[in-house]
């Protein structure tokens, strides 16, 4: 994962233009500083310690290999971006981290996806704890059609964290929404628009005390404005949560994430197709010096 | 392509010579005649409601009033009152109500949001506990007929729900036979309000079951996952968003499945029979074993029965409050859906 790539010369053949997050980069600078991987050598900000390690993961729907053999690290209060073309099963593989695949009829998950030093798959693991320490943002705001507080209190209840007024306030400031709604805590979280529909969703998701927040494409259904204030959210984010990120935005994977894992999909013999994992690494490397062709194919805007 | 010197170019022709001309307007005869088909049709229709309820409401505006809803029956038409048979629909549908809807709603929650779950997870732990061989004698069995229940059940859910769509359609009359059979003959409740609310109750259950599971189902499963990604379970998921976004749906079909109930004379006839009686029921369900099976429609069929002409006046009456009765309830279910109902 660690590359020795010359930023002077990269930029100039470098594909895209790339914006990369400054906070990004002292996220990573300083975990660099405080030794927390020690074999990393070059000018390039290195990634803290893993909190997630895939390890050759699956995901079968019935008799359709739907993923297969996604082998990567995802470091601890860092963004880690999934992108790839539609269908390659990036949101598929986000589901597996907070079994959430185990709702839908026939979904089967292979390999082990380790948490700490435990796998999550395995069959002796509580899906609904880990769901708690583990939250997830959708594509689509998806709000319960209750009040904005009810939808806070609601996940601190089921979590068996007790619902005051000062932890609804904190997880509304965190989510960058309490000045918007501070007069209209009982209002129907209806009447917000979609980007505070989606931040009080982000809201809802940091009220259980996560460790870890998925969000599958928390943009896509926003306009430019409201998905730059959910990015400013997550870069802020990120400081104190792990954020893994779908997106099949490229602009957004280099302007949020630190780690950018790119997925395609790849034809079986079988006449199936599969979704792979084709490269990882950190965000500079994979738009600047991508290692695969397919990688490159892709953000260069040859194919997808 | 030209030199400079070129002099202006030549006029341009008038543009109606380029364009077709603009067709005029023609008539369209088939059109036309499907259009005063509908209209015709549509007519019929309209004008056999009017003619009903116009010759009710002239036969027995006159003896609608409030003593006619007061009094107790009589062998008098000038005296004869509809209080007993208001009285006996309303605890008819109290005693239909409380069977029919926690069991309605029950089987629409467990056929919509349980049933059909994914078992895979379910299916291998258990397979895991008896492969290791830790779980013996009756434990073991217990695994084993679970598993075999998760094997079968899509078979029975689907079972279930072809037959319930087709509950739903059974001459109302069939459910007065087993009312009788099962409530009276077997049960041995008398021939009673009790009895009649029970046959009510089986007749509107898969009425309400599809009512309550198309609105369970118009709930989008983005607000399940949504409580399931924070860690609730399944039960609390369904218990605490999907059941209370779903409640308006449900409670217009459960209204829509009353005033079905209220209407039905056969399954009464035939459990009950038509009886004269002049008592006057309690409003108390409690009671309702121990009352004469009096309703509305059963009132009214036994008054049309009658020779003499001013039973059929009264009759009408009848009808009157009957069909306003309904309209009221009709007019709850879709105030209840236009203003409860959700845009998602």
């Amino acid at each position: 994962m660690t590359t020795n790539v010359d930023p002077e010369k990269t930029a100039k053949d470098s594909p895209i233009e790339i914006h990369l997050a400054a906070g990004a980069a002292d996220r990573g600078a300083s975990q660099q500083a405080s030794g927390a991987q020690p074999g990393a050598t070059s000018s390039e900000p290195s990634l803290g310690p893993p909190i997630f390690r895939l390890q050759d993961m699956g995901v079968w729907y019935g008799k359709h290999h739907a993923v297969r053999g996604v082998t990567m690290d995802v470091p601890r209060n860092a963004i880690t971006a999934l992108i790839g073309p539609s269908g390659c099963g990036k949101s598929t593989a986000l589901r597996c981290l907070n079994r959430m695949n185990d709702l839908i009829p026939g979904a089967r998950v292979e390999g082990r996806v380790l948490f700490g030093d435990e796998d999550l798959l395995s069959s002796d693991v509580d899906p609904v704890d880990l769901r708690g320490r583990i939250g997830m943002v959708f594509q689509k705001p998806n709000p319960f059609p209750k009040s904005i507080k009810d939808n806070l209190e609601f996940g601190m209840k089921v979590n068996g964290i007790k619902p005051t007024a000062e932890r609804v306030e904190q997880a509304l400031v965190d989510a960058a929404l309490w000045d918007e709604v501070k007069d209209r805590l009982k209002a129907e979280a209806f009447s917000l628009s979609g980007g505070q529909q989606q931040r009080l969703c982000i809201a809802r998701a940091i009220a259980v005390e996560p460790e870890v927040i998925l969000m599958d494409e928390p943009c896509s259904a926003l306009d430019p404005i409201a998905t730059l204030a959910i990015e400013d959210l997550m870069k802020n984010l990120a400081e104190r949560y792990t954020l893994v990120v779908v997106t099949h935005n490229m602009q957004q994977a280099a302007r949020i994430s630190d780690q950018v894992a790119f997925m395609t999909v790849e034809g079986t013999a079988e006449g199936d197709r599969t979704g792979v994992l084709a490269e990882v690494g950190t965000a500079r490397q994979i738009f600047s010096a991508p290692k695969d062709p397919r990688t490159e194919a892709y953000i260069t805007g040859r194919v997808g | 392509m030209s030199t400079l010197e070129t002099p202006a170019p030549p006029p341009q022709p008038p543009v109606a010579s380029t364009v077709r001309p603009l067709a005029k307007k023609r008539a369209r005869p088939s059109e036309q005649l499907f259009k005063w088909l509908v209209v015709g049709l549509t007519a019929i229709t309209m004008a056999m409601l009017i003619w009903l309820l116009t010759s009710v409401l002239i036969r027995g505006a006159g003896s609608v009033s409030w003593a006619f809803l007061t009094d107790k029956p009589s062998s008098n038409p000038a005296k004869a009152g509809f209080n007993s048979a208001l009285r006996g629909s309303i605890v008819l549908m109290m005693v239909t109500i409380f069977f029919a809807w926690p069991i309605g709603v029950a089987a629409a929650l467990y056929l919509e949001k349980f049933a059909a779950q994914s078992a895979t997870l379910t299916e291998r732990r258990l397979r895991e506990r008896l492969a290791t061989g830790r779980v013996t004698g009756p434990g073991a069995a217990w695994t084993r007929i679970r598993l075999w229940w998760l094997r079968i059940r899509p078979r029975v859910v689907h079972l279930v729900d072809v037959n319930i769509s087709n509950l739903a359609a059974v001459p109302s009359i069939i459910y007065g036979l087993l009312g009788l059979a099962i409530f009276v003959g077997v049960m041995g409740i008398s021939k009673s309000l009790l009895a009649g609310g029970l046959t009510l109750a089986v007749l509107i259950l898969p009425i309400i079951i599809i009512a309550a599971r198309e609105a369970l189902r118009a709930v989008p499963m983005s607000i399940e996952q949504g409580a399931m990604a924070l860690g609730a379970t399944r039960w609390q998921a369904v218990r605490s968003q999907v059941f209370p976004a779903a409640l308006p749906g449900i409670l217009t079909g459960t209204i829509l499945a009353m005033s079905r109930a209220i209407g039905e004379t056969a399954p009464l006839i035939v459990v009950g029979g038509v009886v004269y009686s002049t008592a006057v029921p309690s409003l108390n369900p409690l009671e309702a074993g121990n009352e004469a099976l009096l309703a509305m429609p059963l009132q009214i069929y036994f008054w049309t029965d009658q020779p003499q002409a001013s039973f059929q006046a009264i009759a009408a009456a009848g009808i009157i409050v009957l069909l306003a009765t309904l309209l009221v309830m009709n007019l709850v279910a879709i105030i209840l859906r236009n203003r409860y109902s959700k845009r998602w």
